[in-house]
């Protein structure tokens, strides 16, 4: 029997400037999770996620970004960087959080950003734990902040058929 | 006698039946719906969604995966091996960005997927959508994104083209062996 699914189950638009956004106590009932992020930041950024409060060296992430200058990969061992937020310009970020109520295996996140006005970036990281993702936590470089009127949406995606 | 039309436009949450017998579950009215979930509790080498004419009311599937086994998520619809694909990928290594194509393939390939030797417990993941894929009238087109952040990290873009109208009735995922845990969840979307 089909299962309607993608189903919205957090949504903060800020009323004013934040340092983060976190999303607690994340109903575990679905398979993944897609989390879109429509905003601004006060000054040219990147968008960290971070998990369960994991502040350790637990995170790697392989992207490709393309703009004016041409197509180039990176890696980054620190944390997930997503895309680039800046004044001015509004970017939208979509970032698939596959298996996250799972507890045997590491997380993969999937990211696909648009930020017209300089690239277009997808992204992969892995977040090196097998507990299940009950807590994220975004953020920028430090002191930069996302602007007044950025969406956060976080939906869940049923990986069982009722 | 006369004769009375009978339109809904005038009734709100209503819901459809799957047949006159009261007690039937309502048909799904969803737009984004979880059709099948295979999750693998010994390795495979491939896993088959059939009987996929059952969902043509439905515009688009999507799978969604998350796999260890193979470098690649290789797919073959309606049971086709002949040499009807065609392949694009864009991808990224962490340190360049390549692509590649190939035609007269024998199956569709997404990148994507962690390798059996990679990092211990580390899942590749794969979004592919499929588009049209009850058309009958079109080439069907598939496009993916896929990564994995491992000893051997990936982030990869792909289309494949499989030449032929047919509308989809069945798809099977392979590639190599596929570990126990991976995951490939089928999605209907109107």
């Amino acid at each position: 029997m089909p299962t309607p699914t993608y189903t919205l189950i957090d949504s903060v638009t800020l009323a004013s400037s934040a340092s983060s956004v976190t999303f607690s106590s994340i109903d575990q009932t679905y398979g993944d999770l897609v989390l879109v992020v429509d905003g601004k930041a006060e000054g040219k950024t990147g968008l960290y996620l971070q998990f369960n409060g994991d502040s350790g060296s637990n995170y790697t992430t392989v992207g490709m970004q393309g703009e004016a200058s041409g197509a180039s990969s990176y890696s980054q061992t620190l944390a997930f960087t997503n895309a680039n937020l800046m004044a001015g310009a509004q970017g939208l970020n979509t970032v698939q959080l596959m298996a996250y109520s799972a507890t045997d295996k590491h997380k993969t996140i999937l990211a696909r950003a648009n930020f017209a006005t300089e690239q277009v970036r997808a992204a992969a990281a892995r977040w090196a734990s097998t507990s299940a993702i009950t807590q994220v936590r975004l953020f920028m470089d430090s002191g930069r902040n996302f602007q007044i009127g950025t969406t956060l949406n976080l939906y869940g995606i049923t990986s069982e058929v009722v | 006698m006369g004769v009375v039309k009978l339109s809904t436009a005038g009734i709100r949450n209503y819901s459809k039946t799957s047949d006159f017998l009261s007690g039937n579950l309502p048909l799904s009215l969803g737009s984004f719906d979880l059709l099948e979930t295979t999750t693998l509790t010994t390795s495979a080498a491939s896993v088959t969604f059939s009987g996929l004419g059952a969902y043509s009311d439905y515009k688009h599937l999507q799978i969604r995966a998350v796999v260890r086994g193979s470098f690649s998520l290789n797919i073959r619809l309606n049971g086709d091996s002949g040499s009807n694909y065609a392949i694009h990928s864009l991808q990224g290594n962490g340190s360049s960005v390549s692509s590649s194509s190939t035609t007269s393939a024998s199956n569709a390939e997404f990148i994507g997927s962690a390798g059996g030797s990679e990092d211990a417990n580390a899942f590749g993941a794969l979004v592919v959508d499929f588009l049209d894929a009850y058309s009958g009238s079109k080439n069907t087109t598939m496009r993916g994104l896929g990564g994995k952040s491992t000893s051997n990290p990936r982030i990869a873009l792909n289309s494949s083209l499989w030449n032929n109208t047919a509308a989809i009735s069945s798809m099977e995922l392979f590639g190599g062996t596929w570990v126990a845990g991976s995951r490939f969840s089928l999605i209907g979307v109107k």
